[in-house]
């Protein structure tokens, strides 16, 4: 070997100049294999479409081996598999699957599954199907976008009588434009005493096609003194299914006004109903007050009944509450609705093993959603006024590799990269290969010119799966740079180009853009344990100029 | 000095022999009272656990028919309706996910990564009464059997017809029909053509929110949890990933947390790196 490099230095002093190749390979944090093995098709090659497959799922592509070619018990034929795509098999076919009984309609669901389960099978999507089509359906005090079939069958259900509008065509139009049924009080004679009951004027209507003494007086409470009833005023609440304030009761059992302790002893608010928005602190939540009923569970409370422990105060009047439903986690409070990020440890460095959660505070109950794992969804958070929203979204990393421009790494609206600068840069730059990029050949190159894209938060790979992409997808920061030197007339050597990749500042940021390809290179993984990688991996290699076309390559 | 240590030894024995006896007659009483205990101990414990079945059995009470099909069946709907309900609506899942040991199937599937998922059960409240019914039919055949002998053993003449039965999910309850047509006679004759046994449960509603989240599953490969807990205050929503891409969804009653009812998908997973070399199936 040294032999060859002094003939190679006798070579060069004759002509005065003599280049000297350094290959510098930088192979950050795991050994390289090829990619080759990584890429590939679905185990079992073929894709075929199964009409069930061996675990039980119903048309699914899949290799040959998974698909169940046994006998269907219910048809006595055999299960189909065909080499060629679900969506070309009349079988598999997605569409839509209608019930018509209940007027559902389920999307993206084969013909076959559909048959099986008797279901009405359309093939046109779910927005084109007439059967499909929304509207709103007015049932009692309450509406529904349903479709006119499903509106049939609440009315069914229900035993109300409904008016389907196919001219609202939003949901919360309908819902806006559901109106209660007028209320009033029902006066009528009971065992010689005349006595009352709070109701619709339906039913009041009705009571009175069987007896003449009934009388309704719409927008008036049983306990209104002119009334004359047996029905007053009473230190006892309430709560009613489906609202969310804590009404009063008259002496009657009647509901009255909502919970309002400076009004007990009124009795202009014991004679008429009062509009909620008309009542004690409307628009505040009024969670924990003894004083007022007027809950309201977007604000975060609702009506319960008081709970020593649970509820920080009794109500002066009656037993029923405006229950707070905030929540407590790790020291914070968390208003009712609110949503935030809580992430694993090492998240905000996306380290190995680190998962990004979605948690979630409703009635008084923190529930806990993981993104996806492999940190493929991360959690973001915004604020507003102090209220929080969190949402696990996709992180879009997958083509960063192949960006060699800032602009187009950065582009927020297509993909979620960061640019990362390479210290001491090369008006060549440096070819890096792409193996594993979706869509890229195993021979394309990407030029890190100035510096690189690579995920904003790096993913999480199966490095432990032999058969997985890990090391496939961390060479792609495996970059090949040539330092050319010039051989001085005394035998010095001086580096002509190529030289910035020989500083410590090139090594350090060519490491930065290894780690932030994934799980990649030298990292402590999210308990704080280092990987068994711990170095990155820097080869040297002599070449002769012949021998270096410029091209990258992969070490 | 002997005769001394004679007369005590008799002394000791006479002592001995006197009290013996009320020793074992004291031994057997309480033996007795622990047999009498444990009996009454074991009687109390199987007439706690069977009474309503003894009492419909020995044709004691005054149940109507459908009173006594509800004592007779109703735990094994309400079993049923909780294994259904706690394994994505299946009694025996196919194809399902385990989920702290239990299975846990399917309604919506793709082994493919990027991908939508297919929808795998598009009736799933007819699927769940289908379970239902398959899961109480020999239970609700020995019942209409002691319905029948109960009013004979009172001196009734029982004539029942052949009828199904039909499992129903509707608002905020579950209606079991059997359609056996019954005629007792007695001194006057009384005509029954249907019994029916109700069991209150919000599955019904819970089934409907199911559908609207697994189409979401099926469009968006996603759904949005508080969307549902605005709308319904009584519920609670749990959306629960696993590392292979399937989603476990759990409804929960929060007055009554033990109805549930549990569902999988498995839409628009993400593979660690491109998922080129695999799929899963």
């Amino acid at each position: 070997m040294d032999e060859i490099k002094l003939i190679k230095k006798d070579l060069v002093r004759k002509k005065l100049i003599v280049q000297k190749n350094l290959f510098i390979i930088i192979v950050l944090g795991v050994l390289l294999i090829g990619l080759v093995n990584s890429i590939g098709l679905p185990t079992g090659g073929v894709s075929y479409c199964c009409e069930k497959t061996v675990a039980g799922a119903w048309c699914q592509n899949s290799p040959k081996d998974n698909c169940n070619i046994g006998i269907d018990p219910k048809t006595n034929s055999v299960f189909r598999a065909v080499a060629s795509n679900c969506e070309s098999l009349s079988y598999c076919k997605m569409g839509t699957c209608i019930n018509s009984q209940e007027g559902t309609c389920m999307e993206n669901t084969p013909q076959r599954v559909c048959d099986e389960n008797k279901g009405v099978w359309s093939e046109k999507p779910v927005d084109e199907v007439p059967q499909c089509s929304l509207g709103c359906c007015l049932i009692g005090d309450q509406a529904a976008f349903v479709t006119q079939t499903r509106c049939k069958r609440l009315s069914l259900l229900y035993g109300l009588e409904t008016n389907f509008r196919t001219d609202i065509s939003n949901e919360v139009q309908c819902v806006l434009s559901a109106s209660s049924d007028a209320k009033g009080a029902c006066v009528f004679e009971k065992e010689y005493e005349t006595t009352c009951k709070f109701t619709t004027k339906r039913e009041c209507l009705d009571m009175m096609s069987s007896d003449s003494s009934v009388n309704f007086h719409e927008g008036y409470l049983c306990s209104d003194e002119t009334l004359g009833t047996n029905c007053g005023p009473s230190q006892k609440t309430t709560c009613v299914e489906g609202r969310d304030e804590v009404f009063f009761l008259d002496s009657c059992g009647n509901l009255a006004n909502v919970y309002d302790s400076s009004k007990a002893k009124d009795m202009e608010y014991w004679s008429r109903v009062y509009d909620v928005g008309a009542s004690c602190n409307s628009g505040q939540s009024n969670a924990d007050s003894a004083t007022c009923g007027n809950c309201d569970y977007y604000l975060g409370s609702t009506c319960k009944a008081f709970k020593r422990g649970e509820d920080k105060v009794k109500p002066n009047i009656g037993n029923n509450i405006c229950r707070d439903l905030s929540c407590e986690y790790k020291g914070k409070t968390y208003s009712h609705g609110e949503t935030w990020c809580d992430n694993s440890e090492g998240a905000d460095k996306n380290l190995p093993g680190s998962k990004y959660f979605r948690l979630v505070c409703y009635d008084g109950d923190v529930t806990v959603e993981p993104c996806a794992d492999f940190r493929q969804e991360v959690c973001e958070e915004s604020q507003t006024n102090g209220f929080k929203v969190a949402a696990c979204v996709v992180n879009m990393w997958q083509d960063c590799a192949s960006q060699d421009t800032k602009e187009d790494c950065e582009n927020i609206d297509r993909r979620d990269c960061q640019w990362v600068a390479i210290n001491g840069t090369s008006e060549s730059g440096y070819q890096c290969p792409l193996l594993g990029a979706v869509g890229v050949s195993t021979t394309d190159t990407v030029k890190f010119k100035g510096g690189g894209c690579v995920p904003k938060n790096p993913p999480g790979f199966d490095f432990w799966n032999s058969a997985g992409e890990a090391e496939g997808l961390c060479n792609i920061a495996s970059a090949t740079c040539t330092v050319t030197y010039e051989a001085g007339i005394s035998g010095s050597e001086s580096c002509v180009s190529g030289c910035e990749c020989l500083t410590q500042a090139w090594e350090d940021s060519m490491n930065k853009m290894c780690t932030n390809l994934g799980d990649c290179g030298s990292k402590l993984n999210f308990i704080g344990v280092q990987g068994f990688q711990n170095k990155s991996a820097i080869t040297r290699e002599d070449v002769d100029e012949e021998e270096d076309s410029g091209g990258g390559g992969l070490f | 000095m002997n005769m001394k240590k004679r007369m005590v030894k008799e002394n000791k024995r006479g002592k001995t022999s006197l009290s013996a006896a009320p020793i074992n007659q004291h031994r057997g009483q309480v033996t007795l009272f622990v047999i009498v205990g444990i009996l009454i101990v074991v009687l109390a414990i199987l007439t706690y656990l069977f009474y309503p079945k003894i009492v419909a059995g020995l044709g004691l009470g005054s149940q109507s028919p459908s009173q006594f099909m509800e004592t007779c069946i109703g735990d094994d709907i309400k079993e049923a309706v909780h294994i259904a309900s706690y394994q994505g609506g299946s009694i025996n899942p196919e194809h399902y996910i385990l989920y702290k040991n239990e299975k846990i199937e399917y309604l919506c599937y793709t082994g493919e990564y990027y991908k939508t998922c297919v929808m795998q059960q598009p009736m799933l409240k007819q699927h769940i009464e289908n379970e239902v019914r398959d899961y109480i039919s020999a239970t609700a055949r020995k019942c209409l059997d002691d319905l029948k002998a109960s009013y004979e053993n009172k001196g009734y003449t029982v004539s029942m017809g052949m009828g199904g039965i039909q499992v129903e999910l509707l608002p905020e309850r579950i209606v079991t029909t059997f359609n056996n047509s019954l005629v007792l006679t007695k001194t006057d004759t009384q005509r029954f053509n249907s019994l029916k046994v109700v069991v209150n449960n919000n599955l019904y509603e819970m089934v409907g929110i199911a559908d609207s989240i697994l189409n979401f599953e099926a469009r968006l490969g996603d759904s949005e949890t508080t969307t549902y807990m605005n709308y319904y205050h009584w519920l609670k929503v749990e959306k629960i990933k696993q590392s292979d891409g399937s989603t476990i969804y759990i409804l929960t009653e929060r007055d009554n947390p033990k109805n549930k009812l549990q569902f999988a998908s498995r839409s628009l997973a993400w593979p660690p790196g491109y998922g080129i070399s695999g799929v899963m199936y």
